[in-house]
């Protein structure tokens, strides 16, 4: 029974020793790609909290430029949010659209949280058949790392998919910019917006269904 | 209830029957005090679970995809050093450490599965229902039966499985646990390429997509392990032919294979219980409500009239409104309560699209993410609430416009 111990002993603090090891910075940081390195400085700008690990965005594509806009993708745990979105269970994820805007003549400080928008999403079996997996409009909200346009959504396949974000005009939303020489920024959303909505595409989400 | 009988034995039933072979092969090899190291390690992993869904569910300290990969890894390792001091011990040396790693194995077994069963009865989805309502109660009911079955399922392998010649039972396990770690492989290549820890590839992609996309077969294997082992006893126990001195030694032999014949039996009962929440009973817990048919309603040029009369019982009530493209566009209408006001929307939503509401115990229900409308709210945009359209009421009538129907024609399926 002696002997038993002492190996019960060993291989429990060999299995500690393991879990401590994988708790370390080599696990848990990602590897030093340049993408990967965006997605950190990208959570950091966010101000994730720091004791937050429960909150850990996955990253789809970060960083994709179009007119005024820096848009990034990333998902989630699906999250219960108010008035009456409580319910979680029949949704697998959280996608969430993160908006920032560029250099630009629309008054947006660089890097602020684009307001007033209306962005679609398609999620969309990288197949070349088009099969449409989840598609809605976002709704606006806040999580503790700030505002941003998201939805709780079913996507219970593993596949590699095409996310598409189209972006309307603001001004749909009732947002304004002034237009006199004295206050206005310079600029109009027309300018951007002369040819329908915008979007960006991403090809290549490589997805499997996670326990967050 | 059946949707958290299926959950819970899904999530159950797997390391039940792990947790059952490792038993009834330390009890057949290393007697009680195997089976006691084996015991720290499954009540160790009770206390540690019980911890992790306490923190998981109440701080935001548990990143739950790393954690898998910690438990995966110190699982694998115990695995691969089980094996090796399992081959070791066939050749007198290092036995005594197969006991301590079945420990470490059933720890992490139950240290991954039950966070998730804790937690279960406090997300139920009640559709805001009562805690002491029939709904409640119905759903405690099919997260109680996964547990049971799977504890059924972990006791009648453990008895049954020590009756198994030490070879078949040894082959059994090595098995069932080599299956297992397929999947835990599996399931920790989809959190490090999820987290980029590993850099996108090709192979190891289709690879974590498979094993995701048809994870039960992972647990269907387990299961014909169980059911193999019940078969071989219930065959074997129809010849027995073991020696006796007296017929008291006789009587004996034939009430210890009685015995097994009926753990033998339990154990199937599992098994098809387990291949019909796989099956049967996953696609009933998953199948949509039946919408109410539509109702008539008068059509003047180009608006649709609805009179007061006719939705003025509080009720949910559908229209349909087919366009020149051929698409039925549906819309609902119901009275709000406290009011004369009516709330009218499609019967779409943009975030569930058009999977339509229903009435459930005089509540409006979407009927694909199950969320309670707030009646009061029907009618503004926002959340789960139907989308809005254009109407105007005059002279005892709602009057929507076909031209806004037309405009949301893209929202239905042509």
């Amino acid at each position: 029974m002696k002997t038993y111990k002492k190996i019960l002993a060993l291989l429990m603090a060999v299995a500690a020793v393991g879990m401590m090891a994988a708790c370390g910075s080599t696990a848990e940081e990602p590897a030093e790609t340049e993408d990967a390195e965006v997605v950190e400085a990208t959570t950091e700008e966010a101000a994730a909290p720091a004791d937050a690990a429960g909150f850990t965005e996955y990253p789809i594509f970060e960083d994709e430029e179009v007119a005024f806009m820096n848009v990034s993708a990333v998902y989630f745990q699906a999250v219960p949010m108010s008035n009456g979105n409580e319910n979680i269970e029949d949704f697998d994820i959280h996608l969430e659209c993160d908006v920032s805007a560029l250099e630009n003549d629309l008054g947006y400080g660089v890097g602020d949280w684009i307001p007033y928008l209306t962005v679609d999403y398609q999620v969309i079996h990288d197949n070349g058949a088009g099969d449409v997996a989840a598609e809605g409009t976002f709704m606006v909200m806040s999580a503790s790392d700030g505002p941003h346009y998201g939805a709780n959504i079913a996507l219970p396949d593993a596949d590699t998919y095409k996310v598409i974000f189209t972006f309307h005009n603001p001004e749909e939303n009732g947002y304004l910019i002034h237009t006199d020489a004295e206050t206005g920024p310079g600029g109009l959303f027309d300018e951007y917006f002369a040819d329908g909505n915008l979007t960006v595409e991403y090809e290549g989400w490589d997805y499997t269904p996670m326990e967050f | 209830m059946l949707k958290y009988l299926v959950s819970v034995t899904k999530d159950l039933l797997m390391p039940g029957i792990l947790l059952g072979l490792l038993y009834a092969y330390i009890y057949q090899l290393y007697g009680p005090k195997g089976r006691k190291i084996l015991t720290i390690g499954t009540i160790a992993g009770f206390a540690a679970s019980i911890v992790m869904s306490v923190v998981k569910n109440r701080t935001r300290l548990v990143d739950l995809g790393m954690w898998n990969v910690r438990t995966f890894t110190v699982s694998l390792a115990a695995l691969v050093l089980f094996f090796v001091f399992r081959a070791l011990a066939k050749k007198g040396k290092g036995g005594s450490a197969v006991p301590v790693l079945a420990a470490i194995l059933a720890f992490t077994l139950i240290f991954y599965a039950m966070p998730d069963i804790y937690a279960l009865p406090f997300d139920f989805n009640l559709g805001g229902a009562s805690l002491y309502s029939t709904a409640f109660f119905f759903r405690l009911i099919g997260f109680l039966l996964g547990i049971v079955v799977s504890f059924l399922a972990c006791l009648a392998v453990d008895h049954a499985g020590k009756r198994l010649s030490p070879g078949l039972l040894g082959g059994m396990l090595s098995l069932a646990l080599i299956v297992n770690g397929v999947q835990q492989l599996m399931k920790v290549i989809q959190v490090l390429l999820a987290k980029r820890i590993i850099p996108s590839n090709h192979t190891l992609f289709t690879l974590a997509k498979h094993s995701a996309n048809y994870s039960d077969i992972f647990i269907y294997i387990t299961l014909a392990v169980a059911a193999v082992i019940a078969i071989v006893l219930l065959v074997r126990s129809l010849h027995v032919n073991e020696p006796y001195d007296n017929p008291a030694q006789h009587r004996k032999i034939k009430a210890a294979w009685r015995n097994t014949r009926r753990w033998c039996a339990l154990l199937l009962a599992c098994c098809v219980v387990g291949v019909l929440c796989l099956t049967l009973f996953t696609s009933l817990s998953e199948k949509k409500v039946e919408l109410s048919p539509p109702e008539e309603c008068e059509q003047r040029g180009d608006d649709l009239y609805i009179s007061f009369d006719q939705v003025a019982d509080g009720h949910l009530h559908r229209f349909v409104y087919t366009t020149d493209d051929g698409v039925d566009v549906r819309f609902i209408i119901i009275k709000k309560p406290n009011g004369v006001a009516y709330g009218v929307g499609l019967d779409a939503c943009d975030i569930c699209g058009e999977t339509g509401y229903y009435e459930r115990n005089g509540q409006v229900v979407c009927s694909l993410c199950d969320v309670v409308m707030n009646v009061n709210t029907i009618g503004f945009k926002g959340g789960c609430n139907p989308i809005v359209i254009d109407y105007s009421v005059e002279n005892g009538y709602i009057i929507v416009p076909t031209a806004t129907l037309v405009e949301h024609q893209d929202e239905f399926t042509r």
